[in-house]
């Protein structure tokens, strides 16, 4: 398994606007294991011609997944290692296909310095046209 | 606005965190007297009194509240 360094931003470094992304993809691979992981075996996901039937272009990447990809921006980049993930609301407009290099962008809307809290809009693009959207809410720990 | 338009809002607010619409503030009340108010929906609650009320609160200001009493205050020095 690897691992990698997470940021580690301030309350002082957050500011509104700030923002970070990352480009992704998601292989037969990571289906595959996010089917094992979360028991989910719902042939659109793993099924390209019942995927087919059902008007899709092919296997849809879960939904989940795509929320397994904020928590990597959150706990890695916006803000890292002190974040503690408080909520999230997520809308997916558009599928996002196995193989498909997509966008996924977090950037800082409001910040409650009382609680230390910050809210996120987040973004996920293919293409430059928007899949999905969402907002999260991110607690700075304090140490 | 006045203090009991604070606490009718205020009313509203703690009954949509703590999940208990038979929440009925005054002014000594603190965390130990409402079921669940620990540090997690402190925040919910300071967040939710800073969207309703379109205003800030500091962390020493919040630090500093006893009661809701010195909550409804700091609301109404606000607003």
């Amino acid at each position: 398994m690897s691992t990698a360094e997470s940021r580690k931003l301030a309350w002082p470094d957050l500011a509104v606007g700030g923002r970070a992304a990352f480009d992704f993809s998601v292989s037969d691979e990571d289906m595959a294991r996010f089917a094992a992981l979360s028991g989910d075996f719902n042939p659109l996901h793993i099924d390209d011609a019942f995927a087919r039937s059902k008007q899709f272009e092919g296997r849809v990447v879960y939904g989940a997944l795509i929320v397994a990809k904020v928590s990597r921006l959150i706990g890695m980049e916006l803000p890292g290692r002190d974040s503690v993930w408080a909520s999230i609301s997520f809308q997916w407009n558009r599928p996002l296909y196995v193989g498909q290099t997509a966008t996924l962008e977090g950037v800082i809307t409001a910040l409650s310095e009382a609680t230390r809290l910050m809210e996120l809009k987040l973004t996920l693009k293919v293409g430059g046209r928007t899949h999905a959207k969402g907002n999260a809410e991110v607690l700075l720990a304090g140490g | 606005m006045q203090s009991s338009e604070i606490y009718q809002q205020l009313g509203g607010i703690f009954a949509d965190v703590f999940d208990d619409d038979a929440i009925a503030l005054k002014p000594e009340m603190t965390a130990e007297d409402v079921d669940g108010w620990d540090s997690l929906t402190h925040i919910r609650l300071i967040i939710s009194v800073e969207k309703a009320f379109k205003i800030k609160f500091s962390t020493a200001e919040v630090g500093k509240l006893k009661n809701v009493g010195e909550f409804v205050d700091l609301i109404a020095s606000k607003v």
